[in-house]
């Protein structure tokens, strides 16, 4: 394989990988680690009858980063690790993932990027006024 | 979502997470505003390992603290993107290499001062 194939398919992952991204593949996980999983719908419900608003029970990003997560901001020491702000629990991540792999075509292909990143978060945050029990994962 | 995505080990060190089916999207053109998306599925399972280096990053200005340690992750994963029939398997798990990892708990925002001890 020559380096520009190696290149050219990097740029291809790149692309999947801001798929998972992307696609904030932040998912719910139910039922593991005493959490329970959350409402689908976790918008800014309208009240009614002039009860109190208190917001969506969405997490909160983080504040200094974007929506989606931490797309911006690798993985690494000293950085916030966390997608969710108002957040305890277990977290792992990691980035910087590579290797190679085999596409249905039968081609021999490197794979992975700086921004490879993946994690999971199990524990409490904070909204809506109240605290919610969740896993979530980041792809 | 299948119920056992996230299984921790009893001592804590070692943590799987694995899903099948993530209904993801391709996006050749991103970041262009008008670039299209093409649905796809993902399976993955990435498995984290703890070392027995501590890490701890406290940002009092910021409010975060993470404490844990350093750790090993391997990850093997399967693209599919039916439209355009192409899939990508990685080599097996073993075979991967990862940069940086850190597994631990964090608290952040409001849970940050009550955190301290």
């Amino acid at each position: 394989m020559t380096h520009s194939h190696v290149w050219d398919f990097h740029l291809d992952r790149r692309r999947w990988l801001r798929i998972g991204a992307a696609s904030a593949a932040t998912a719910w996980l139910p039922s593991i680690v005493g959490a329970q999983s959350a409402p689908q719908n976790c918008a800014i419900p309208i009240p009614r009858n002039h009860e109190p608003s208190n917001g969506g029970s969405c997490p909160y990003p983080i504040p200094w980063l974007d929506k989606n997560g931490n797309h911006n901001q690798p993985a690494g020491p000293n950085v916030e690790l966390s997608s969710i702000y108002h957040f305890k629990g277990q977290l792992g991540r990691c980035s910087g993932f590579h290797g190679m792999g085999t596409d249905n075509k039968g081609n021999r292909l490197a794979w992975g990027t700086p921004t490879t990143d993946y994690s999971y978060m199990a524990g409490e945050y904070w909204a809506a006024r109240q605290a919610h029990r969740a896993v979530f994962a980041h792809t | 979502m299948p119920s056992d995505g996230l299984t921790i080990s009893t001592d804590g060190k070692t943590t799987t997470l694995q899903m099948t089916n993530v209904p993801i999207i391709d996006q050749p053109r991103w970041p262009a505003m008008d670039a299209e998306t093409i649905p796809a599925f993902l399976d993955f399972k990435v498995v984290f390992k703890s070392t027995d280096e501590p890490v701890m990053y406290d940002d009092a200005s910021r409010q975060y603290r993470f404490q844990g340690f350093k750790a090993a992750a391997q990850l093997e994963a399967t693209v599919r993107v039916p439209s355009i029939d192409f899939t990508f398997k990685t080599d097996s798990l073993d075979t991967s290499k990862c940069d940086f990892a850190v597994m631990g708990t964090e608290v952040n925002g409001k849970y940050y001062e009550a955190g301290k001890g």
